[in-house]
């Protein structure tokens, strides 16, 4: 029989998310965690689903990132989609810039630190289009109150 | 996989201080998850994870923020179950869990009669 962990999310994986959106005192119930986990787990599974409905009526055969994006914004999930196409678009860039640095020895490093701030716990930073000073990884400040008045 | 490397440990720079690589959710479980979510699933691309991993970690800060709201309503510091399950009903994009945490709060109430009553209200 399969472990009932297996199908979901990690829950300490899970947790931390949640501790680092939180106020430092706040508190979580190991119950809220579990909750939580299969809350997401089944985000995943709607999602996927939505997508694989569209590739399928497309006569494709694979579920790819864009698949998932459109999926989000038709479900109701548009704030994430214009964080995840910049989140994907910088990830195929990275993945190019790879490929070519396998290739070539050039340093192209120092271009590219800019605005990889993927810590996005506050979507709005993902969605600005200022420039942070190159290899900036700002950890973000924890019980910050204002961040519960994210725009949605 | 992809494996880290310097390179990457700088795109994922503001990932890192998460251990285990620079994703938050483990890409492999995600996949399963994937897979296991509709038998015409059956490819996926290799970046699919990795833009769920993200989404995963935007749907998780939200519901626990919304969550969160809820408890302070209530005058607490802990986060409960129950705020989840209510942050979930008020919420219109998050219609989907309704059955889910319908069925979380009568697994503690140990009350089938109970789940049969609030799963007909929702039809």
């Amino acid at each position: 029989m399969e472990d009932e962990q297996d199908r979901l999310l990690p829950i300490a994986n899970v947790g931390r998310i949640m501790k680092q959106i939180l106020p430092p005192t706040a508190k979580i119930s190991k119950e809220a965690k579990q909750t939580m986990q299969e809350c997401a787990t089944e985000f995943i599974s709607f999602v996927t689903g939505e997508a694989s409905d569209k590739c399928h009526k497309e006569n494709r055969k694979t579920v790819n990132g864009d698949d998932i994006c459109w999926a989000l914004s038709s479900l109701g999930f548009d704030n994430y989609s214009e964080a995840i196409i910049r989140y994907l678009h910088k990830y195929r860039e990275a993945e190019r810039e790879r490929a070519n640095q396998n290739k070539a020895t050039a340093s192209t490093q120092e271009k590219d630190e800019e605005e990889f701030n993927f810590k996005g716990t506050q979507v709005q930073q993902l969605q600005t289009e200022s420039t942070p000073t190159p290899s900036e990884f700002r950890i973000l400040e924890k019980g910050n109150s204002s961040s519960l008045k994210k725009r949605y | 996989m992809r494996q880290a490397g310097t390179y990457s440990a700088i795109l994922w720079g503001g990932l890192s201080g998460r251990r285990g690589g620079p994703h938050c959710l483990p890409l492999a479980r995600i996949k399963k998850i994937m897979k296991k979510s509709g038998d015409d699933v059956k490819m996926i691309s290799r970046e699919a994870p990795i833009v769920f991993s993200k989404a995963c970690e935007l749907f998780i800060e939200e519901l626990t923020q919304r969550s969160w709201m809820v408890t302070m309503q209530g005058k607490r510091r802990t986060l409960l179950k129950e705020d989840v399950a209510s942050a979930v009903i008020a919420t219109d994009i998050f219609d989907f869990l309704v059955n889910l945490v319908a069925n979380n709060s009568c697994n503690s109430m140990d009350n089938p009669d109970q789940e049969i009553n609030i799963r007909s209200k929702l039809i």
